[in-house]
């Protein structure tokens, strides 16, 4: 059933009759042409990129940060549209902030994504808001190791080992799910993701991006989210990029 | 001002007589409805669990600030572990006395503080430092003594100016700020103080001080805090800030704990009369 | 009445992912005359051409002091404008009453993205209507960036905003390594003026009335610079009519492409001819004017 023209799809919070919340759907439409965010689970911590799409020269090259931090122990890197994306980490800051207030320990993942998942969920309720336009994926270290989980428009909110989302997401799964996830530090992490940010970017190819990837591990950073360091980051690119002439020169081989 | 942590914040008897204690241990029980909701509304009257004093003072390239580890509860000495220096951001240290409970509220303001303003979306630069945490304690202090509900405390804050000169002030209970080149909280402005100047005479002499020298003064001073101070116990941190060596535009922030009063003499002990067990 | 059924608010989703009511405030942005900003190592400058609705009238201002290190140059609806000066304002105190700190560039334009982000997500409230150009600079140097109604704000080394802002941020990519190395703020602000010469229509030239311009950087306040005290900066100008406009070859042809993209908004802008009058007797008395501040 299509949902234009039935008028099922003008507000919020309705039901076509065949049981849809298109706004929420559209909302996912947003999502998907976004640049492309990754996460990665693993061993020893968590590993989040994101290819930022850079839309003018005049742009201030390395600023505009895209990934964010919702307490020191917890990263957020998102796809869509970027202001909601601001918005919902905020709101993870408060959930973080009140829930230490109260228990004087930091919040675990999990429970933090209970709770953003019930305020974007919200946000799909009532006619007078609309909900969130972003895919936000979220990693962080709490005692019981690391968690890494996606939260969508709707609110529905999965763990995973690998996330992807925006316009390369399709790529970057198929890249992600070669990874194991058993085996991998975030030290070869944070060069599988440059690969797949690199990879999934063939997409999005008329546009020039850069590179922003965030790392969490209790070797590495303490068990504090942090970008990774400059040399690191050239390290990674240059590794992604070097993966890429091979590739051509095989195809050409083949070829 | 009297630097008993129990008289803090009280109008001194010379001037308005005896303070009124009955005022905290005024009862509501016989009190009918309508005189309750005349009742004044109370808030603290006086530091539970209490740490001593806070010493602190410049040198050439930085800062020291030393605190004893002792919670006294009263004249009982409860807890041997109290920690009163709270590190905040990578260059400023707070040093704290008075009520440990307000101490804890304290340290959690300051967590928060330092998350939002180094944590979100910090890149690079805007970094906490001692004047801003040092304003920011002095709004909350004197806000919370505006309501008559104060954190029972005085608090040093020592770290660096944006010039990168060593910065070291003042906050107490009532939000009065002051700052110098050598200060000390509660017994200690009665007895370190002193001690402290004869390095420092003048604010400005600091620059002539060398670590070595702010360290023996500070070690001193702890040893006749411990021997004159009845809530003093000799086990104490110790935190020096200082400019790198090698990098004059970062710093080493070194945190020493479970420190000893070194050198300690009490032959003067048998001199002492009109104490003890046995009256000679 | 609507152009479809999905722009009636800023609370629905079009099919294909779209706030309509969003990007039509963006548009609001494109009706006001254009503001040009950029920065150099130590400085950021912003220009802005000012209108006047009718010839009797006063020009409406276009830059907004927010402290002493910080300033925005606004596009778009003003009453917008100064309700977000107001806010930062308020924020710029409260960092100095708290932190005995200035208010950071970064901190600033945040606190007025999440406040815009906030109108684009419940009904009842409609987005801002203005675009901001926002100079500050701090402990980590010279910023400029720019906030838009949709709740973005984005770091740029030059930025334009406004009526033909394409043109003026075609000049800034092709002088951008100029800029960035100008050691002098007359060099930024020369530039500066160039960039917002190429937004002019025909028949409108840069005078002391219509233009301003405001500086910081180190060891600079915020200052703006209007009507007699900025005749100095056109005086550093070769000519104060766009050289598009006039045929000239050297500029004309590389800008062919901007034209053809701000055609449209061009056309679509009416108050861009009934300004141009009010401004011939301005350039007849600018001379005497010169001759006053010169005593």
């Amino acid at each position: 059933m299509t949902s234009i023209g039935t008028g099922y799809d003008l507000s919020n919070s309705v039901f076509s009759p065949d049981g849809r919340n298109f706004q929420v759907e559209y909302a996912m439409k947003a999502v998907e042409n976004g640049g492309t965010s990754i996460g990665l689970k693993c061993k020893d911590g968590i590993v989040l990129a994101v290819e930022k799409i850079i839309n003018s020269k005049l742009l201030v090259p390395g600023k505009n940060k895209r990934i964010q931090t919702i307490d020191r122990h917890i990263g957020v890197v998102y796809s869509g549209l970027l202001p909601d994306g601001r918005h919902f980490v905020n709101r993870g800051r408060d959930e973080a902030q009140s829930f230490k207030s109260i228990y004087k320990t930091p919040i675990s993942v999990p429970h933090l994504m209970d709770r953003l998942g019930i305020y974007v969920q919200n946000y799909t309720c009532y006619n007078s808001v609309r909900p969130f336009g972003v895919v936000s994926i979220v990693g962080g270290i709490d005692d019981n190791g690391p968690h890494l989980y996606m939260i969508e428009p709707s609110g529905t909110c999965w763990g995973y080992s690998g996330a992807a989302t925006g316009k390369g997401r399709q790529t970057a799964k198929s890249e992600l799910e070669k990874l194991n996830y058993e085996e991998l530090t975030v030290r070869e992490a944070v060069k599988a993701a440059a690969k797949i940010i690199h990879q999934a970017h063939e997409d999005n190819k008329d546009k020039d991006y850069e590179l922003e990837i965030s790392w969490i591990s209790l070797d590495e950073t303490k068990g504090r989210h942090e970008f990774i360091p400059d040399d690191l980051l050239e390290e990674a690119k240059k590794y992604a990029e070097e993966e890429d002439d091979e590739d051509e020169d095989d195809e050409e081989m083949e070829s | 001002m009297n630097h008993n942590p129990l008289q803090w914040g009280r109008p001194s008897n010379d001037t308005y007589g005896q303070y009124n204690h009955n005022i905290a241990n005024a009862s509501v029980r016989e009190a009918d409805h309508q005189s309750l909701d005349s009742f004044p509304k109370m808030n603290t009257q006086q530091p539970i669990i209490t740490g001593t004093s806070v010493i602190a003072l410049k040198f050439k390239d930085g800062i020291i600030m030393a605190a004893d580890n002792l919670g006294s509860y009263g004249s009982l000495l409860r807890f041997n572990n109290i920690e009163r220096l709270i590190k905040v951001g990578s260059e400023t240290i707070v040093g704290v006395s008075g009520d440990i409970s307000d101490l804890q509220q304290i340290e959690r303001i300051l967590d928060e503080l330092e998350t939002t303003e180094e944590v979100y979306d910090n890149d690079g630069g805007h970094n906490l430092r001692a004047p801003h945490v040092h304003e920011y304690l002095s709004r909350v202090l004197y806000n919370r003594r505006s309501k008559m509900n104060p954190l029972w405390n005085a608090i040093i804050v020592g770290g660096f100016n944006d010039d990168k000169t060593p910065f070291l002030r003042y906050i107490d209970l009532l939000g009065v700020t002051y700052g110098s080149s050598t200060l000390a909280t509660g017994f200690g402005s009665h007895l370190a103080i002193p001690l402290l100047r004869q390095l420092i005479p003048y604010d400005v002499d600091y620059v002539k001080v060398t670590e070595e020298e702010a360290r023996k003064a500070v070690e001193n001073s702890m040893r006749v805090l411990f021997y004159r101070d009845a809530r003093a116990a000799d086990k104490y941190s110790v935190v020096t800030i200082k400019k790198s060596e090698d990098d004059p535009s970062s710093y080493t922030f070194t945190h020493e704990k479970d420190l000893r009063v070194q050198n300690q003499s009490w032959k003067f002990a048998k001199d002492i009369r009109g104490y003890g067990s046995k009256q000679q | 009445m609507f152009r479809n059924n999905y722009d009636n608010d800023s609370v629905t989703y079009s099919p294909t992912g779209r706030l309509f009511q969003v990007e039509y405030a963006l548009e609001a942005i494109k009706q006001g005359s254009a503001a040009v900003g950029l920065v150099s190592k130590s400085h950021v400058v912003l220009v802005a051409l000012k209108r006047n609705a009718e010839e009797l009238g006063s020009y409406q201002k276009k830059i907004i002091k927010v402290d002493d290190h910080m300033g925005i140059a606004l596009a778009g609806l003003a009453p917008d404008a100064r309700v977000l000066s107001n806010y930062l304002r308020k924020q710029a105190m409260s960092s100095k009453m708290i932190f005995n700190r200035p208010l950071s560039t970064s901190k600033a334009v945040l606190s007025i993205a999440d406040k815009a982000q906030e109108n684009t997500q419940s009904y009842g409230s409609r987005p801002y209507g203005v675009g901001l150009l926002v100079a500050g600079y701090d402990e980590t140097g010279a910023h400029l960036y720019e906030f838009q109604p949709s709740g973005s704000v984005l770091e740029y080394f030059g930025a334009a905003i406004g009526a033909r802002s394409q043109a003026a941020r075609t000049y800034l990519e092709r002088n951008l390594d100029i800029i960035r190395e100008s050691d002098s703020v007359e060099s930024l602000i020369v530039h500066g003026l160039n960039a917002l010469r190429d937004t002019l229509s025909q028949d409108v030239e840069l005078t002391f009335k219509n233009t301003s311009v405001a500086v910081v950087g180190k060891e600079a306040e915020f200052t703006t610079y209007d009507d007699e005290s900025v005749q100095q900066w056109l005086d550093k100008l070769d000519s104060v009519s766009n050289a598009r406009n006039r045929g000239d070859d050297d500029a004309g042809d590389a800008d062919a492409d901007a034209d053809a993209t701000e055609a449209a908004e061009g056309d679509a802008e009416g108050a861009g001819t009934t300004e141009s009058s009010g401004d011939a007797p301005a350039t007849e008395t600018a001379p005497e004017d010169r001759m006053e501040t010169d005593e």
